[in-house]
């Protein structure tokens, strides 16, 4: 396909639509969908899960990803001079709220990406098969050194692709990434359901009990799996519409993205119900439902275990778990990649030069990623804190759009030039009422429910509970509403000064 | 294998990779247009 850049007072496009797509795929897709969607699935009763986390990708997902793709193609600014030129003057202090919890969950997540990463290498070298006690083996690497060096090496990867640029850097690299991954994740299924006995496998995915479908919790676990895993309303997606084409679809892109990650997951929870059940010589139901520390059990964990069991040949078994972890490590990349490029597009919107501002998000990503590396408590924490925080910032791109005119936003801006399917009413009903509804809900019951899981719910000391999620993100939209008047002068003035 | 669970594997999977594909059907179809006309 024939590269083409073209340069409006220096600003990047992806070259064509599938470019667009691929990338934007790869942010979606990320380790959530393959281990935090089964472990989900499994604790709330297979089938009964995927009726509502069907539905909520069309009154979830998929409207805040149109929401998301028309902003950033509309305004050309990352969130904090998107929500201000969207909603007002007076709210960049909600876009800057975007950004800090994709930069937060950045610092932690590059962790995990070095986590994939060195246990492909474990895979390759034969080594994760030399160990008897899995469990043993994952909290000596946890717990040392290491994760920090894997941490170093994935920030450093990943801020040298931002560096390249959109077409060099991301676009080069997702079209890479992706379709390797995407290709790994056939290969993987196509062994597992192959695999004898994994039809009792698929049979509990898909097989719903009625009692659990009728379950509120069953309902607010597949909004907040839409909501974690889908990449909608991290103000990812924005980002990289900043780089699409004037006359580029919004709403069919949209849909693409939505249902191309839904895919996955599913591909990915097939693939997974379908090994454990016909490997796992334990209950197989424990397996895939439980934890772990930091919520790794079942990938560092127990999936290395099955894999020793594939076949009886030591190279088949070494060559099927270096795929799976080289196909996790691809998917953190790729969104990985997206966080970076936020906080990076952020300071160029602030207006430093790109090579600049890739240094300062590289050099920040590492430093505050280091607690996460050496302490599972911090990280468990800023994934308690900072998950809960990315259903505030769906409700604030909403609010944008709200602010804005919600139909005025739908005739001008989706419907706009490019687009080649147009959105009817119904996306500002979605808009107005079910996001907000769906935030309120979802918000009260996590942090209703987190009271049950501490008596000192209020301690903002304590890792996991109501009290460090408020004082955390007060302290952070204190800032930000403070420093809302510097904050758009410095985008939208700075030439004027 | 029960009613129940032929039903939802079919309506999940129909919602999912049938919608999956009805829109990449239609984006391939609007980029052959475009093309077509010579936009791009």
């Amino acid at each position: 396909m024939k590269e083409e850049k073209r340069k409006t007072s220096g600003q990047e496009f992806f070259s064509s639509r599938w470019a667009l797509i691929i990338a934007t795929i790869g942010i979606a897709v990320g380790t959530g969908n393959i281990w935090r969607f089964s472990r989900i699935v499994a604790q709330n009763g297979g089938g009964s899960f995927l009726i509502p986390w069907v539905i909520f990708l069309l009154i979830w997902s998929v409207p805040l990803i149109i929401a998301e793709f028309a902003i950033g193609k509309s305004t050309r600014l990352g969130p904090v001079g998107a929500l201000a030129k969207t909603a007002g003057k007076n709210f960049a202090w909600m876009g800057a709220f975007v950004v800090f919890v994709s930069t937060a969950i950045m610092f932690y997540y590059s962790i995990v990406t070095g986590w994939c990463l060195r246990y492909f290498f474990s895979a390759v070298s034969g080594n994760l098969f030399n160990t008897k006690d899995q469990l043993a083996y994952w909290n000596e690497f946890s717990t040392g050194l290491q994760p920090l060096i894997f941490h170093f090496i994935s920030i450093s990867l990943v801020a040298f692709i931002i560096y390249r640029g959109v077409t060099k850097g991301i676009e080069k690299v997702t079209k890479f990434l992706v379709p390797s991954l995407l290709g790994i994740l056939v290969i993987l299924f196509v062994r597992a359901v192959t695999l004898p006995g994994a039809i009792d496998g698929i049979k509990y995915f898909f097989t719903p009990d009625l009692k659990t479908v009728l379950d509120y919790k069953v309902w607010l676990n597949a909004l907040t799996q839409n909501a974690w895993d889908t990449g909608a309303g991290w103000g990812l997606i924005l980002t990289y519409a900043i780089y699409m084409k004037k006359k580029e679809d919004i709403s069919l892109n949209a849909a693409l993205i939505g249902f191309g990650n839904n895919t996955v997951s599913l591909l990915a929870g097939i693939t997974i119900f379908s090994t454990v059940f016909a490997l796992s010589s334990v209950d197989a139901m424990q397996q895939i439902s439980q934890s772990g520390p930091a919520n790794t059990g079942l990938t560092f964990i127990y999936l290395p275990q099955l894999f020793a069991k594939i076949s009886g040949s030591y190279a088949v078994n070494i060559f099927f778990a270096s795929i799976f972890f080289i196909a996790l490590f691809f998917a953190a990349v790729t969104s990985l990649m997206s966080m970076v490029e936020l906080s990076t597009r952020t300071l160029i919107d602030f207006g430093l030069k790109r090579s600049k501002a890739i240094i300062i998000v590289a050099v920040a990503g590492f430093l505050f990623g280091v607690p996460s590396a050496l302490n599972l408590d911090f990280f468990a924490n800023q994934d308690w804190v900072w998950g809960v925080g990315l259903i505030l910032s769906g409700a604030f791109i909403s609010f944008s759009i709200i602010r804005y005119g919600v139909d005025k936003f739908r005739t001008e801006i989706i419907n706009g030039a490019g687009s080649d399917v147009k959105i009817g009413k119904w996306f500002n009903f979605v808009i107005a009422v079910l996001i907000p509804l769906q935030v309120v809900v979802l918000i009260a019951w996590w942090l209703i429910s987190s009271v049950g899981w501490d008596p000192e719910w209020w301690n903002p000391f304590h890792s996991l509970n109501t009290g460090t999620v408020l004082f955390q993100w007060a302290v952070v939209l204190g800032a930000f509403i403070l420093l809302n008047k510097v904050m758009y002068k410095q985008i939208f003035e700075r030439d004027k000064q | 294998m029960n009613i129940f669970t032929i039903l939802t594997a079919v309506v999940v999977l129909g919602i999912v990779w049938g919608g999956l594909t009805f829109f990449l059907t239609r984006a391939m179809k609007y980029e052959k247009m475009k093309s077509e006309n010579g936009e791009k």
